[in-house]
Order: C-alpha cells, then sequence, then structure tokens
C-alpha cells in the first residue's frame, strides 16, 4: 500500500481522485520512486483539455466525471473463442499471446519459437527491477506524453518481450478490452526489448468484448539495440463506444531499423501517440499510420521523431479517410538536434474526404538544430481525383466500384510496405469491408 | 451510328459548343479537324458524359439512343470510347485490372458471362502484342509513369480489348514519334468495321496519312464550319485553318 502519498496538487475531478485512489492500492516495490514520480508529473498536468496544444482536437472532458476503476483480471476462458480474434490467418504460422485488459495469459513452457523469452512485468519487477526502471523513465516531458505517465503509475501487469535473436515467425499479441462496468479502466502494458543483431515481427491488436470496453489507456515501449530490425504494428478494431489512448515510444541504438504501422479500424475514440529517438549513428525508422475514420470516429495520431545522432534516417507515411462525420488528425514532427548532420527525413500525409460533414487535420511540423541535413515534409487532403473517376467512369465501370478502387488506391502506399502477407491481407479485408461495393473490390485483389 | 444536332456546352461559364451538327454513320472513320480552342477536345468530353460540362441546347443519339440521357458509364457499356488526349495516371489501380472490370461490366451489361482470368489474360496478350506493348505494362497501375506515347498507345489497347461500337479518339496522335504513330494507326485500322464507326479528333494531316478518313470536319468557334472528303484534310495543311474561317465569312 503505498499511502504515502500527498499529491502535489489537489485532486480535483471524480477521474484524478480515481486515478489517486488506484495509486493508493497499488504495492510498494523497488520501483515504487519512479512510478510515484509518474503520477505527481501526471496529477500536476491534469485532464489534457482542448487549449493544450497537442490536445487541440480531441476533447476528453467528459472523462472527467468518472470515477474510475481497475478493470477486472480475466481468464482465457471468460474470452469467447467463437469471435474472430486473429489478425492473422491460420495458415501463417505465428505465436499468439493473450492480454486481457492488460493482464498477460502467460503461455506455456516450450511453446515460444527461438529467438524470445517473454516474462510479466510483475514478474520482472521482482526478479529484475533495473530492468523494468530502464523501461519506465519518461522519454521526454512532453505534454501529450501524460497517460503514458499515468500507465507509468498505475499498470498492474504487462509482458515483457526480450528478443535475443531472429524469431522466424510474427508474435502476435492479442489485447482484449472486456469490461464488468462502464468506469473501468486498464493499463496495458509492453516492454519489447531487442538485443543488438535480432529480428521481430510483432503485431498488438486491440479488440473489445462484451457490452463495457473500458477507457484503454495503454503503452508500449520498445528498445532496438545494435543493429536490430524491427516490424512492429499496432491495430486497434474496438468498437463505437470505445476510448483508447495509446502510446508507443521507440528507443533505437546504432544502426537499428524499425518500421511501424499504426493502424486505425473500427470506431470509437483513439488517440496514438508515437515517440520515436533516433541516438545513435545509423539508427532509421519508417513509420506509417493508416486512419480511417466513418461514423462519428475520432482517430488523433501524434508522432515525434528525434534525431539526435548523425546519419539518422526517418520517414513518415500517414493516409487519412474520413467520411460521415468523423474526425482524423494526424500531427506530425520531426526535431533534428544539434551535431545530427546528414540526418535525413520524410513526412508525407495524404488526406481523403468522403463526405462534407467529415473532418481531417494535419500539421507536419520540422525543428532542425543542425546543418547539412534533408529533411522535407508535404500534406495534402481533398476528395477523390474528379479526372481519375471520369477516366474509370468512361470505362463503363460502376461509381461505387470505382470510387472505392480510388480509395484502396489511396491506401497502396501504406498497405505494399506490409511484409506480412496474411497481415495485409486482413487488415484490406476489414479496410475494404468498410468501402461501398466491397464484393466487387475483393475480386481486384 | 451517331447524330449529333445543334450542340451546345458551357464550360465554367463559358460557350465553348455553339451549335455542332454531325452525323456519322456505321463503318465510317471521321476526322475532327481544328485550330485550338476550337472546342474539339470539349465536344468529346461532352459526348463521353463528363458532368462538369453542361449542355446548353441540342440533341445526340448513339445508336438509336438519347446519348446525353445517359451516365459516363452507361454510355461507355454502350459501346462509346473515348480515347483521352491526357489519360491520367491512376497510381495504385492496376492497368490489367481496371481493362478487366471495363470489360466485364460491358459484358454483364449486355447479358454476356464475365470473362475468366486466363482467357483474359491471352486476350490482353493479344491485344499488347498489336501495340507493341512490353509485359511491364501488366504489373503497372494505371498509366503510372507511362511516356506520353505509351499512355496513348495504352488508349488503343483499352479500345482494341472494349471493342466499342464507336470511338472518339482524341488528339492520340499528339506526342508520338513516326513509328510510335505507325503502331498507333495500326490498332486503329484493326478495328475497321463495316459496324463500328471512328472519330478522330486531331490537329495535323499526318495522323491521316496512316488512318484513311471518309469524312473530314472542320471545327472551329465551336461549329463546324467545313465538311467534306480526305481532300480536306490536304488543304488544310496547305492552307491553314485561317483559311476556312476567312471563307466562312465571305
Amino acid at each position: 500500500m503505498n499511502t504515502a502519498l500527498s499529491p502535489a496538487a489537489p485532486a480535483q475531478s471524480p477521474a484524478l481522485r480515481a486515478f489517486a485512489a488506484q495509486w493508493q492500492s497499488r504495492p510498494a516495490d523497488a520501483l515504487w520512486p519512479v512510478r510515484e514520480k509518474a503520477l505527481q508529473r501526471f496529477l500536476k498536468l491534469g485532464l489534457p483539455t482542448t487549449h493544450d496544444e497537442t490536445w487541440r482536437y480531441t476533447n476528453l472532458r467528459s472523462l472527467a466525471a468518472q470515477s474510475f476503476v481497475d478493470a477486472p483480471r480475466k481468464s482465457r476462458s471468460d474470452i469467447d473463442p467463437e469471435q474472430p480474434l486473429s489478425l492473422l490467418g491460420r495458415t501463417e504460422p505465428s505465436v499468439s499471446l493473450l492480454v486481457v485488459n492488460g493482464h498477460p495469459v502467460m503461455p506455456a513452457a516450450g511453446s515460444l519459437p527461438d529467438g524470445i523469452e517473454i516474462c510479466s512485468l510483475r514478474e520482472l519487477a521482482g526478479l529484475d527491477p533495473d530492468t523494468l526502471r530502464r523501461f519506465l523513465e519518461p522519454l521526454s516531458d512532453a505534454d501529450q506524453q501524460r497517460w503514458a505517465l499515468l500507465n507509468t503509475a498505475l499498470f498492474l501487469d504487462g509482458l515483457y518481450l526480450k528478443i535475443t535473436g531472429t524469431v522466424s515467425v510474427p508474435l502476435l499479441i492479442l489485447h482484449v478490452a472486456a469490461g464488468d462496468g462502464a468506469d473501468d479502466i486498464s493499463y496495458p502494458r509492453i516492454v519489447i526489448d531487442a538485443a543488438p543483431g535480432s529480428s521481430a515481427t510483432i503485431f498488438e491488436h486491440h479488440v473489445a468484448q462484451g457490452e463495457h470496453t473500458p477507457l484503454n489507456n495503454s503503452n508500449t515501449h520498445i528498445a532496438l539495440g545494435r543493429g536490430a530490425r524491427l516490424e512492429h504494428y499496432r491495430v486497434y478494431s474496438t468498437g463505437a463506444g470505445a476510448t483508447h489512448l495509446d502510446s508507443l515510444v521507440v528507443r533505437q541504438d546504432q544502426d537499428s531499423h524499425c518500421k511501424q504501422f499504426t493502424i486505425a479500424l473500427g470506431g470509437g475514440l483513439v488517440r496514438a501517440s508515437l515517440e520515436v529517438r533516433l541516438d545513435k549513428p545509423g539508427a532509421s525508422l519508417d513509420s506509417y499510420s493508416l486512419l480511417v475514420g466513418h461514423g462519428d470516429r475520432h482517430v488523433d495520431c501524434v508522432n515525434i521523431v528525434t534525431h539526435g545522432a548523425p546519419n539518422t534516417r526517418s520517414t513518415q507515411t500517414a493516409r487519412a479517410i474520413a467520411g460521415d462525420v468523423s474526425r482524423v488528425i494526424f500531427n506530425s514532427k520531426v526535431i533534428v538536434d544539434a551535431g545530427a548532420v546528414n540526418a535525413q527525413s520524410q513526412q508525407s500525409c495524404r488526406g481523403l474526404l468522403m463526405s462534407p460533414t467529415a473532418e481531417i487535420d494535419t500539421r507536419p511540423q520540422l525543428e532542425i538544430h543542425a546543418d547539412e541535413v534533408k529533411c522535407a515534409h508535404g500534406a495534402t487532403i481533398g476528395r477523390l481525383d474528379p479526372d481519375m473517376l471520369f477516366y474509370m467512369l468512361s470505362r463503363g465501370l460502376d461509381r461505387d466500384t470505382a470510387q472505392s478502387l480510388l480509395v484502396y488506391a489511396f491506401l497502396a502506399d501504406v498497405l505494399t510496405g506490409m511484409s506480412v502477407a496474411s497481415a495485409r491481407a486482413s487488415i484490406e479485408n476489414a479496410l475494404i469491408a468498410q468501402l461501398p461495393d466491397s464484393q466487387t473490390l475483393q475480386k481486384f485483389r | 451510328m451517331l447524330k449529333i444536332t445543334d450542340l451546345s456546352a458551357r464550360v465554367a461559364g463559358k460557350d465553348i459548343l455553339k451549335g455542332v451538327n454531325l452525323e456519322v454513320g456505321a463503318g465510317e472513320v471521321h476526322a475532327i479537324m481544328g485550330p485550338n480552342g476550337s472546342g474539339k477536345s470539349t465536344l468529346a468530353q461532352v459526348l463521353a458524359g463528363r458532368e462538369d460540362y453542361e449542355i446548353t441546347g441540342g440533341t445526340v443519339t448513339f445508336d438509336g439512343q438519347d446519348l446525353l440521357a445517359m451516365r459516363a458509364e452507361e454510355r461507355a457499356r454502350a459501346g462509346f470510347f473515348l480515347g483521352f488526349q491526357y489519360p491520367v495516371e491512376i497510381p495504385g489501380v492496376n492497368n490489367v485490372y481496371l481493362l478487366k472490370a471495363a470489360l466485364n461490366a460491358k459484358r454483364r451489361a449486355a447479358g454476356e458471362p464475365e470473362v475468366d482470368a486466363y482467357e483474359f489474360l491471352a486476350l490482353i496478350r493479344q491485344k499488347m502484342k498489336i501495340m507493341q506493348m512490353s509485359e511491364a505494362f501488366l504489373t503497372r497501375g494505371v498509366n503510372e509513369g507511362f511516356s506520353g506515347g505509351e499512355k496513348k498507345r495504352n488508349e488503343v489497347l483499352q479500345m482494341l480489348v472494349l471493342e466499342p461500337k464507336l470511338a472518339v479518339l482524341d488528339e492520340t496522335d499528339s506526342g508520338l514519334d513516326i513509328d510510335a504513330l505507325k503502331v498507333v494507326s495500326a490498332g486503329v485500322n484493326t478495328l475497321r468495321d463495316p459496324k463500328r464507326a471512328v472519330v478522330l479528333v486531331t490537329h495535323y494531316q499526318r495522323l491521316l496519312d496512316y488512318i484513311a478518313p471518309d469524312r473530314v470536319h472542320v471545327l472551329s468557334g465551336g461549329r463546324i464550319l467545313k465538311s467534306g472528303d480526305a481532300s480536306l484534310a490536304q488543304e488544310l495543311e496547305r492552307r491553314g485553318y485561317d483559311w476556312v474561317s476567312e471563307s466562312q465569312v465571305a
């Protein structure tokens, strides 16, 4: 029990009082100081308002009135096995790990492929708190990191994945959100620690089950050792009522490469942040975002990539589609520190508006403190190109088919970057299912 | 086949076509020539069903049907084809898929079964041979990264696959070197038969050396000012378009 807490700022809203109360129930272990610091910082920042620069477009005011409680721990048997939960096709060899409301269901010994070791964070906190502590320190003090701070303070358990070699099959972490009440909150936390020279492909797929979807405050922290390679996917496919605040942090050592996909399908509100530090020479990142809004979906994506060493490279490719009354936001920022000579970065965001009541906001930013860098950014938002549409109609295609094909083509830059065929296929399927004339479109693939 | 009567059209608030009359019979090849800005491309786009072009008067019948009452895709399925002056690039949409979808749309409209993949590939390879196109075409996006000449070949290839009753080719010859011009012309000539018609929209007489027209029309200021046989094209080449405008005024 943590009874020593006296928050720097009094917790004013029911939500902040609830977070403080949750803290009281957390175990006082070796990580207590770093977690308390995170909580203090969070409580000081408070819930974001639309006056905060990076929260301008996402209003979380309704959360303030909620008295949150921890979402229940559930076991595999509580999860409906009939619901199609896997992102990867049955034909693709893969290994899946189940995490329910942040609590991992540990796999049987010997069921993991070579090159990977896992343990629960609860276990790691007892066995090797120093290792875990390295992944709890915030990467920056940026205000958009506040939900990561809250997760650091309040996570109950999670998964630590140590990649020690070449993992030959994709690893799927299935996050299931399944609450018992309207005030449930969960703090899933994943740590991926890739040893020098290792390589892996890891999916995190977020789904929801049951009537109540907890407020999901998830966090993933990735560290890539020298020369390590990782392809990481986070896919959101929760339902219309869900609110998901997800933070992803990547630290990269020399000559490491990270390919990261953020894919927002489904409904509800998603705030996805990505913070990457390329702190050693030769580190490179290719980030792809595929953000699809329909109905009253709200997707807010914030990327910050910092080039902290010479000869680092990053690309950010975002494709946003908004229909109905949905809203999609994509803000990206590249910071090139002094001394990071020959840094190369590219930001490309394209938005496609499918209805007059939808909205897309995008802002690529650059902050350069070094000479001899090559940085480019571009953002366009528009409707389907009438010339392309007319060309296809003039060849006899249905309007619906032509439009869907153009939408599909619009997404191609992101889809073609995916190396796992069955994941690409199922993501494409999920996308296509949301387009008009999806049956005809299936034939085009 | 095609009967245009007193057709007027406006683009972005500006009257471009001001009473066009033209009749094209089955089995015929017509050439429409004229100076820049005379309305040639507007006529082609209006016939294809471009929606942002406003029809302000006149009628068009195609194969006995009211063409202007049909949507662009219906016109295509009924056997109308426009070869674009500037074919658009559509990255991400595969050439072959588009063509197959187009052919199947037409077949469905005619109550015919869809073409199977194997049959289609054989058909397209045969037509590609006529157009002397490389295999790379099969894997690329629609017109993606094509040179001007390749785009024009692709237009004619599409025409050969779709076998329209009436093809309007809008400056399909522009930007082609002499070898490409021969290939494109040969492609168009393979489509000549008593049941089809072709309308060539062109600046230059050069194309007509390879595709002999039955009738030549001069479009200027939104009207057909003069019509004649193939010799009119040669006279135009010699005397220029001003001669037609002047002789009309006189």
